[in-house]
């Protein structure tokens, strides 16, 4: 008796032994080594640091995130991914996804994002910008458009109400400006960039009808420049001091802190403005969608799969799972209760009750109304961070002084368009 | 006959060897380079020979940043020796040793801050709103805003400063520590004679301390080419073009704006060359 029941200890020993093996190699880890990762700072992904085990345990491996402000990322990561490879997830954006992916420097992301991570659930007009020729090559880290953000006490003190179009807008603006007591009409920004200047100068171009090319030609040198950039620098006399040579932080930190009357920037604003961590404004803001006919900037910025460093298909699962991990509901709800507004990409999270609950009917309202006025304002091409940084240039010497004939700008915009055009 | 040692060849030859592979293979590949035309976001290219330097002489953007290149070497090396010969007299005229050893201590801080460190704590401090440097002009104006990074005519001067800031002070602690080398007797003999302060610093100690001056004015004219953080930093070369060096116009061509490296090699080695004829010119005036 003794003898059977050994045996049968033994052989029930063996069973289980060899079932947790092959569990075990049924589930080998997907990544054999920690992801590396080059991005821009983000609320969201500081947050998603907490999370490393369990991305460890999820997939064999850590990762790391290098973090640098926008122009530098850009910068460092053309040069890594058209050169050495370091890191296996980029972080790409809407004015530079056409050049990493006609390049070859990143993968198509949907081959390597798994489906059980749902990335039909990711805002439409996100997943569009995240498209280039037919294919999706960027999982949304955040995006949206713009909104008017406004100081309800100031304009209701002024008397004024909140412009419709943009003619009341710049009369507006002029109306509010009283550097006397630190309050300034509107805060723009002035530093180079195709993200930068560039990105809050397109909705005046497109407002007034511009166009970037047709067909082949350049169709920027126009009426509609001239005019978008006199009404730009119309407005920047009376933008908040700091962001003639700033950006986004500049404009939106003048705001955050009492000193800017209206402006009308990207949508992450919105959820900074009613955060009492962020803002001393708080229960003073009011949202509305830009004045017409200003359309909103589309933008995307997310994470994409880096080629060089992912050679093999095995690579670029492990990068892809990282990427769809980091991006999961999951995340994205652990974002929501962290009250991070300008993270959240899902549609499943922002028709939630309790992103209702957090932010408001108010807000909830104005985004979806704003999603109606969003559109692409840049040329979609590869060639467009060149084009726009040049033109970002030529405008921050319109801003500053150091030029002052605008057509002299346009005109010389047109000859590098037509340099560049002549390259493909 | 003495023999001859080969232990300064075999010391020497694996350094210089080293020092050579490390400073000639970038050298010549970057030559080889700026004759191509090579770009980040292009896997082919063909010899285009000299055309991007051609194209240089004809781009605003570089003559402007020659030009600008230029101002930033005179203004911060004249600034840094005038601030360190200055302090260096004042502390020693004016200080006890006590003091004086004091003085060095903080004057050597500023160089110990990395420059991009340095470059965030003034360009905060430059802010027209909040900024500590602007806070006396709002006080004495009455709030008036005063934004210098953003002003063509002063945001060179501004970022200057931060760069005579760390090496006027340090190398004024290096002009101390020379003149309290310096033998008393001729200082002595000046007194005696009635000289003024001023006029034995002129006349005495800082002829003393020609040579010495002299390098210390060579290894800033060099640090100062390498100032690329700093304006990058606070500026970006802006506002407009105002501030845009040859190496932060060059690193834009590379990597910011066009992925041109052939085109940003070129200006780097048209600066290699200028640099080492300015350079090998001076020196044999100096040494002259």
């Amino acid at each position: 008796m003794k003898t059977y029941r050994l045996a049968a200890s033994l052989g029930a020993a063996f069973v289980l032994t060899a079932s947790v093996s092959t569990a075990a190699l049924a589930q080998a880890p997907v990544c054999p080594a920690p992801v590396k990762v080059l991005a821009q700072p983000r609320d969201g992904l500081t947050l998603l640091e907490d999370s490393k085990d369990e991305f460890k345990k999820l997939s064999g491996a850590s990762f790391q995130i290098d973090y640098l402000n926008e122009n530098d990322r850009r910068a460092k990561s053309r040069a890594d991914a058209s050169t050495v490879g370091n890191y296996n997830v980029y972080y790409v954006d809407e004015a530079n996804v056409a050049l990493f992916a006609s390049s070859g420097w990143i993968a198509p992301l949907t081959d390597y994002y798994p489906a059980e991570y749902d990335f039909a659930d990711f805002d439409p007009g996100r997943q569009k910008v995240a498209t280039y020729d037919g294919k999706v090559w960027f999982a949304p880290l955040t995006g949206g458009g713009d909104l008017m953000v406004y100081r309800k006490d100031v304009l209701e003190a002024a008397g004024i109400q909140p412009p419709k179009t943009l003619e009341e807008l710049v009369a507006d603006v002029a109306k509010l400006n009283d550097p006397d007591k630190g309050m300034y009409g509107i805060a723009l920004r002035g530093a180079r960039g195709s993200g930068a200047n560039v990105w809050r100068w397109m909705p005046f171009f497109k407002a007034y009808g511009g166009k970037w090319f047709d067909g082949d030609k350049p169709a920027f040198n126009s009426d509609a420049a001239v005019k978008a950039t006199e009404t730009y620098l119309k407005l920047f006399k009376d933008s908040a001091p700091g962001t003639q040579t700033g950006s986004w932080d500049e404009s939106t930190g003048a705001f955050l802190s009492g000193q800017v009357a209206i402006l009308v920037e990207s949508t992450p604003l919105s959820g900074m403005a009613v955060d009492p961590k962020t803002s001393q404004v708080v229960g003073k803001v009011g949202f509305l969608p830009p004045p017409s006919p200003l359309p909103g900037g589309g933008y995307g910025h997310g994470l994409a799969i880096g080629t060089k460093a992912n050679a093999d298909d095995a690579s670029k699962k492990c990068a892809g799972l990282f990427i769809a991990w980091a991006t999961s509901k999951e995340n994205e709800k652990r974002r929501l209760d962290a009250h991070q507004f300008g993270e959240l990409n899902r549609t499943s999270i922002l028709s939630s009750k309790e992103f209702a609950d957090i932010y408001g009917a108010d807000l909830g309202k104005a985004l979806a109304d704003t999603g109606k006025v969003t559109a692409v304002n840049f040329w979609q091409d590869p060639r467009w961070p060149d084009l726009g940084d040049r033109w970002g240039i030529i405008l921050e010497e319109l801003v500053t002084g150091t030029r002052t004939d605008v057509k002299g700008g346009l005109n010389e915009l047109e000859a590098y368009a037509n340099e560049l055009v002549k390259k493909k | 006959m003495r023999r001859r040692s080969s232990l300064p060849v075999t010391f020497l030859v694996p350094t210089l060897a080293i020092l050579l592979v490390l400073s000639m293979v970038p050298t010549l590949y970057a030559i080889v380079i700026a004759l191509q035309n090579r770009e980040l976001s292009m896997t082919g290219y063909s010899w285009v020979w000299f055309s991007n330097f051609a194209d240089l002489f004809l781009d605003r953007r570089f003559l402007n940043a020659v030009w600008v290149s230029v101002k930033w070497e005179i203004v911060t090396v004249v600034a840094t020796m005038a601030v360190a010969i200055g302090l260096g007299v004042l502390m020693f005229e004016a200080a006890s040793p006590r003091l004086r050893n004091f003085y060095c201590l903080l004057f050597i801080i500023p160089v110990l801050l990395p420059r991009v460190s340095a470059a965030f704590v003034w360009k905060f401090a430059y802010h027209p709103l909040y900024g500590i440097a602007t806070y006396p002009y709002r006080l004495v104006t009455g709030g008036l805003i005063f934004d210098p990074l953003s002003k063509p005519a002063t945001a060179l001067f501004a970022v200057a400063s931060v760069d005579v800031w760390q090496w006027g002070l340090f190398f004024a602690v290096i002009v101390l520590k020379l003149l309290e080398t310096l033998p008393p007797q001729p200082i002595e003999a000046a007194r005696l004679d009635h000289a003024k302060r001023w006029q034995i610093h002129a006349y005495v100690t800082l002829p003393m301390l020609k040579a010495p001056l002299i390098s210390l004015m060579f290894v800033k004219m060099i640090e100062s080419l390498r100032s690329f953080d700093l304006i990058y930093v606070m500026t970006r070369g802006g506002p407009g073009v105002a501030t845009e060096t040859l190496d932060m116009y060059a690193f834009s061509q590379g990597f910011i704006e066009s992925g041109k490296v052939s085109y940003a090699s070129a200006m780097a080695v048209l600066m290699m060359i200028a640099t080492v004829i300015t350079f090998t010119m001076l020196w044999k005036r100096v040494q002259a």
